[in-house]
């Protein structure tokens, strides 16, 4: 009996797969919700508010708005509309995640190796997130070029790609690029580094290559250009691995450092100063709490956990505080996953920042336009403003309560996910044959 | 035995015999030497049997002549003359078809099976030596090919004539053979060495590209390396005064005429994303490509339509690990492998993609039932009958000698007691280069 | 004999010179006794609190037992709650503590955590919960339980003043044990030194179940043939025991050797210690009822994360069932993505006890953040409350003692500036045994530290 009822859940569930990527069946990015109270995050909330979406885009928020006819209406009745959450460091949606045999592996390209058909998509979604920024792993000191995700569950993996976003480059330092928690096998070398010191003088050596490399081209194209070129002429062999670290040195690139205990936030500061490149944020930043001066002043921000923390040596000074104390110091901190479990709880994660602090109001821009401003995205999403795409999520409670539970999950007008909805498709399910779940 | 023979022989009559033998022995082996031109097929007529040229309309009562391996006529019974030493196979209540082409098999190759077997023990054994790239764009496959009877009989009994053995070890996996499965001497079956440069998205272990986006990097870097070899070593030869020698790189060497002289590479894509960034890599370096494996083809079939790119679709069912119809439990998996990914062939027909089928990871026997099954999914019989004839001739640019029953062509056809996809159907005769194999039929 | 002669001559004068001396020494030892018993002396720390009567006045009441009092105080004598109510009298000499804008609870009781047992996951040489080898009912979690744990404080500082300390690992693991979350040693913390015994029974496998790199050779072992392994581990005790008893009444036999697993095991068998199975599919739940009916042991689950599908049988089984953690995905995709939340609903909508567990030991200050997920989808607030109170209490036998604020019960008690499940509530005072315990630890440790770096510009 059970079987029955799971297989026509299946059929179902086959069903809405198939349905989200027929785009038709869909509001078509136009919807009118109505009497939410609305969490724009960048301005007050609107109690008892309407948000109408047209194209995908914000048109208006006020109170009593209309539609023009066929767009979908959604009643919110009070429940808690909030930007769709952005998290900044997660793995989901790759076919892979580290490329670990070599320690520098920068030509390696994430945008690459979307894969749509993640299920994690879909817990992420049930989670009020619509925005991910997906990363190669931490086991290289410096890692390859990640990509900005819009979770479109359902669409092929070319449109999930937010080419506005600004173009990283993942480091990392510390115990996983030094496989210091790994058992290392006989016959198998330790890999360079084994140090701190040696990670962060592994990346000077790249990058002096990388600038010899620039040389070499700016020499050619030089000789090219005059008068009377060399016989023997010949380009330089393109190489991508310094093409990228070369594109970091040009600016193109935003370097995304894995970083935990202060002095290594300290010197890859001091590199990024010696070789003139960005940095976009530091990742986990255990310790950030003791260098707010140094980050504050560099304008580097964080992206965090609230919490998880003593797993290794390096986050044994870890403190639930380092989020909100931070967010205080003026530093621009986001919250992160960096898992696809806890990517569906993110906004409980946020919540926990009001016992360390921060108000709600603040907790809230964690997850929301504090990554958007990370991730370069500012301008599209991050809040609930006319104008910007219309990412969404629709709460039953206030998000940052533990009570709540995410409803309805929205992108570029488009809903993605809809508990309601499922709730049906499984009662109907289970009517057919009677039973609890 | 060798009491009897000393007994018998007097001791002055040994030096006789043993000369005797010596002579026996040069004779015979001189006739072996002269067997491919001293043995003498026969011509044949097969009559009255139903036709399926491919090429043509169906003939339903029609004679096919055949002479010295190559089809010397076709056509409706009484307008073809059948030579007066032609043999004559009745062939009433007979389907003749072309011989299939299966485009893409691993066959006769002896593949490892130790990832199946290993015990931890030995697992972590392998894990401690140090790990070295295996890239083989360099090899030659019909090389290493052992043919064995048995296996050409099964793919007899499955229709198939004609094969591309490709090699299946690592990212560039060496270059493939097109056999005619005409005996098991791989000097009579080679029919074109080498066909194509075979490249998989797969990865390797423990040592660089080990991830998919280090494959794909890896892979790119060889192709500018390959354009940048060949730039120097053209520069070289016109005027090598003051020039840096190139340093002779035997891997971009092997890669050569496939990047720069456009020789075919096959792109194995083994899910949708792979075939999206094959796409990719061949627009970037303008390769001369063909697609194989493209077991979720329908997925992208718009991308494929554009691209206009040969296709070779296998009839493996088995959904890939990262498609999202496997990472919903068991019962979700074979669902699709049982109702989605059938109809794989068919939705690319209805998008009027052209594709050959081929039976790349199935044995013969689950070749015919999936081959079965996807024409219940949807694929017209006759489109999966050029699929795995003419299209399949065409990309292996052997459709001038193969592919078809038209005059001129290689004498490969297969004799059926039934439509040829039918459940009951049996394959009672099957020639190859002009050689018949009778087989029984098979109880079903 | 010249020395004791000399002793009697000594002293027996000088004591005893007259009767008026004999009546003051009388008096002195009278007074001193009177004195020993009005100002006991103090003897550890501890006590010396406890003897101090505390009233926590202005709260708003939440006994979890009873209905809620929006403003009232509550007594605290000898570290027992003395008296609870809107209107109490409180006795001059009372420590009172302004509790007015704050709520009182009591304090949480987390169902299976690695508090102590768990310093850094990471780093092998702080981790102890998880013996080497399948068959360890002998070790203890008890003795290895690091009381300067930086998690205790850290849990404790969120309303958390009780904790299972469970081993786990292999197919019997050990016996966890009860604590409370104060204490100078291990020893001083314990409620209950051996709580039950822990038995793990086969994961819910997601995915094909494959050793990365090599398929197949792990024999993916069920719970059918674990359940029948157990039956013959517990046969074998029995017989041990039986044996036992015999050479003891009757000197001819001899003993058997010493068994230890049988030995650690009898109180199983006996029915006196029970076991926390660790149980997952409904399948396994099912035989694991079954094996437990059969042989007569006392028993509790835990993890159940497929529970909802047998709630009725669970439920008439009487066994209570601890939620493993919520911060994980649903080991069956097909059960639904909420299945993990939904489950705690269930099994309470069909009368099964419940508690909520942190299964861990960094983030053990989570526990009310699990009970208020399941609250999210559909646990009424009230029942998610019990289970981290009163509902743990009942499960290990100490609700006599802890679980609720009544009078009579310990005086373990929070005050929280909000609801205790909630998110941003800050807990501004813990008591444990009518002491009230400091709520430093490390997080705040550290902060002070770099706060300073502001203050020494």
């Amino acid at each position: 009996m059970r079987e029955k009822i799971k297989k026509t859940g299946l059929l179902l569930s086959l069903l809405v797969f198939f349905l989200s990527s027929a785009s038709w069946l869909l509001a078509g990015g136009d919807l009118l919700i109505k009497n939410a109270t609305i969490l724009t995050v960048t301005g007050n909330t609107i109690p008892n508010g309407d948000v109408l979406v047209i194209n995908g885009v914000i048109k208006q928020i006020g109170q009593n708005l209309t539609a023009p006819a066929g767009v979908r209406i959604i009643e919110a009745n009070g429940r808690y509309l909030m930007p769709g959450i952005i998290d900044t460091h997660t793995h989901i949606a790759l076919s892979g995640t580290n490329e670990g045999t070599d320690a520098v592996t920068p030509e390696v390209t994430m945008a690459e190796v979307v894969n749509a058909d993640d299920t994690s998509i879909f817990t992420a979604l049930s989670g009020g997130v619509t925005m991910v920024h997906t990363m190669h792993g931490s086991a290289n000191v410096i890692g390859g070029t990640n990509v900005v995700l819009k979770l479109k569950w359902g669409k092929p993996s070319e449109e999930l790609i937010v080419k506005e976003a600004y173009p990283t480059l993942k480091f990392a330092l510390g115990e996983n690029v030094k496989q210091s928690n790994r058992t290392l096998l006989p016959g198998r070398p330790q890999r360079y580094p084994a140090t701190r010191m040696g990670a962060n003088a592994l990346i000077r050596s790249e990058l002096m290559r990388a600038k010899d490399y620039m040389a070499a081209w700016d020499r050619y194209e030089q000789q090219k250009k005059s008068k009377n070129p060399p016989a023997n002429l010949l380009p330089p062999r393109k190489d991508l691995r310094l093409e990228t670290l070369a594109d970091l040195l040009r600016g193109k690139l935003i370097a995304r450092c894995h970083a935990y205990v202060a002095p290594e936030m300290i010197e890859f500061l001091n590199l990024s100063r010696e070789f003139g490149f960005k940095i976009g944020a530091f990742e986990h930043a255990w310790e950030a709490y003791k260098i707010t001066n140094e980050l504050k002043a560099a304008g580097v921000g964080i992206s965090v956990f609230i919490d998880s923390w003593a797993y290794k040596m390096e986050a044994a000074e870890g403190i639930a505080y380092n989020a909100a104390y931070c967010t205080q110091k003026g530093i621009l901190v986001s919250i992160n996953s960096d898992s696809g479990e806890r990517i569906r709880r993110l906004f409980n994660e946020a919540g926990k920042a009001v016992k360390y602090g921060l108000t709600q109001d603040e907790a809230l821009k964690l997850i929301t336009i504090n990554a958007a401003k990370q991730l370069g995205v500012d301008r599209l999403v991050g809040s609930i403003e006319v104008g910007k795409q219309a990412d969404l999520a629709l709460f039953s409670q206030h998000p940052m309560s533990a009570y709540t539970r995410c409803e309805m999950t929205i992108i570029e007008g488009d809903v993605y996910f809809d508990r309601e909805a499922l709730l049906k498709e499984r009662a109907a399910a289970s009517t057919k044959k009677g039973g609890l779940l | 035995m060798n009491k009897h023979f000393k007994k018998r022989q007097p001791a002055s009559v040994r030096p006789l015999t043993t000369a005797f033998l010596i002579l026996v022995l040069v004779a015979s082996s001189l006739s072996l030497a002269q067997a491919g031109r001293a043995e003498v097929k026969p011509a044949y007529a097969l009559v009255n049997c139903r036709i399926f040229p491919v090429a043509q309309p169906v003939i339903e009562k029609g004679t096919i002549v055949i002479r010295d391996g190559l089809i010397e006529a076709v056509g409706p019974a009484g307008k073809i003359q059948i030579p007066e030493d032609a043999e004559l196979i009745e062939a009433s209540g007979l389907n003749a078809y072309p011989g299939l082409i299966s485009a893409h098999t691993n066959l006769f190759l002896e593949t490892k099976e130790q990832s199946q077997t290993a015990t931890p023990e030995e697992y972590l054994e392998a894990l401690s030596q140090p790990a070295e790239p295996k890239e083989f764009p360099w090899l030659q496959i019909v090389e290493k090919i052992k043919p064995k009877k048995q296996t050409v009989e099964a793919y007899h009994r499955a229709g198939i004539t004609t094969v591309v053995v490709a090699p299946h070890e690592g990212i560039f996996q060496g270059q493939s053979v097109v056999l005619n499965l005409n005996s098991d001497q791989v000097s009579e079956m080679v029919l074109a060495q080498p066909w194509a440069l075979h490249i998989n998205f797969t990865t390797e272990r423990g040592v660089y590209p080990s991830s998919p986006m280090g494959t794909l990097a890896f892979l790119r870097q060889k192709f500018y390396d390959t354009q940048h070899y060949s730039q120097h070593l053209q520069k070289y030869r016109q005027s090598p005064q003051f020039l840096k020698r190139p340093e002779y790189d035997p891997f971009l060497e092997a890669l050569l005429p496939f990047v720069i002289d456009k020789k075919p590479i096959v792109f194995q894509c083994n899910n949708l994303e792979e075939i999206k960034r094959a796409l990719k890599l061949i627009k970037e370096f303008r390769l001369n490509a063909v697609l194989t494996g493209c077991n979720e083809a329908w997925r992208v079939s718009q991308q494929l339509k554009s691209a206009s790119i040969p296709l070779l679709v296998t009839l493996d069912f088995r959904p890939p690990a990262s498609s999202v119809y496997a990472q919903q439990g068991q019962a979700i998996r074979e669902k699709a492998e049982k109702e989605i990914y059938p109809a794989n062939a068919s939705n690319l027909a209805k998008e009027k993609i052209n594709f050959s089928l081929t039976s790349f990871g199935l044995n013969d026997t689950n070749f015919v039932k999936n081959l079965r099954a996807a024409i219940k999914a949807g694929l017209p019989a006759d489109q999966a009958l050029r699929a795995l004839t003419i299209e399949p001739a065409r990309t292996l640019g052997l459709d001038k000698q193969l592919g078809s029953l038209e005059p001129g062509k290689i004498a490969n056809l297969i004799l059926t007691k039934g439509e040829l996809f039918d459940e009951k159907t049996s394959i009672v005769k099957v020639m190859v280069d002009g050689t018949l194999f009778t087989y029984e039929e098979k109880g079903q | 004999m010249k020395i004791k002669n000399m002793k009697v001559n000594r002293i027996k004068p000088g004591l005893l010179k007259n009767k008026n001396q004999l009546v003051f020494l009388a008096a002195l030892l009278g007074l001193t006794l009177l004195g020993i018993y009005s100002f006991p002396l103090p003897a550890a720390a501890q006590t010396e609190d406890r003897t101090e009567v505390v009233a926590i006045v202005g709260a708003r009441i939440v006994p979890v037992t009873g209905p809620v009092i929006e403003s009232g105080s509550i007594l605290i004598k000898n570290g027992r709650i003395a008296d609870l109510g809107a209107n109490i009298s409180i006795p001059s000499g009372a420590k009172v503590i302004e509790a007015r804008g704050l709520v009182a609870y009591p304090g949480m009781i987390d169902s299976y955590s690695w508090l102590g047992l768990e310093e850094i996951s990471g780093v092998r040489a702080t981790v102890d919960n998880r013996e080497t080898g399948r068959i360890n009912p002998q070790v203890k979690a008890i003795e290895a339980l690091r009381y300067d744990s930086m998690h205790i404080p850290i849990a404790r500082a969120n309303g958390i003043v009780a904790a299972v300390v469970a081993p786990s690992g292999g197919l019997i693991s050990g016996q966890s044990t009860l604590v409370k979350l104060d204490g100078w040693t291990n020893r001083e913390m314990v409620i209950k030194e051996s709580l039950a015994m822990i038995i793990e029974l086969p994961a819910l496998r997601r995915g094909r179940g494959e050793f990365a790199g090599f398929r197949g050779q792990q024999p993916q072992v069920t719970t059918e043939k674990t359940l029948d392994e157990l039956r013959q581990i517990f046969e074998k005790a029995r017989m041990y025991e039986k044996r036992r008893e015999a050479a003891r009444k009757n000197i001819l036999l001899p003993p058997p050797d010493f068994d230890e697993a049988s030995h650690f095991l009898l109180p199983v068998v006996k029915g006196e210690l029970p076991v926390i199975f660790s149980v997952h599919a409904d399948k396994d739940i099912h035989q694991t009822i079954k094996f437990v009916q059969e042989e007569k042991i006392k028993a509790i689950f835990y993890g159940v994360e497929q529970g909802f599908k047998v709630a009725k049988e669970i439920k008439e089984a009487g066994i209570p069932c601890i939620i493993g953690s919520l911060y994980s995905l649903p080991p069956v995709w097909e059960d639904g993505y909420d299945a993990l939340f939904l489950n705690p609903v269930i099994l309470n909508q069909a009368g099964v006890k419940i508690s909520f567990s942190s299964s861990s030991a960094s983030t053990a200050k989570d526990l009310p953040y699990h009970a208020a997920k399941a609250a999210a989808f559909g646990l009424k607030p009230e029942e998610a409350l019990k289970a981290v109170t009163i509902y743990p209490a009942e499960i290990f036998g100490v609700d006599k003692l802890m679980g609720s604020l009544e009078p009579g019960k310990t005086a373990s008690i929070v005050l929280a500036d909000g609801d205790l499940l909630e998110l941003g509530t800050k807990i501004q005072k813990v008591f444990i045994d009518g002491k009230e315990v400091s709520l430093e630890n490390r997080y705040t440790e550290l902060l002070k530290k770099f706060e300073q770096r502001e203050a020494d510009k």
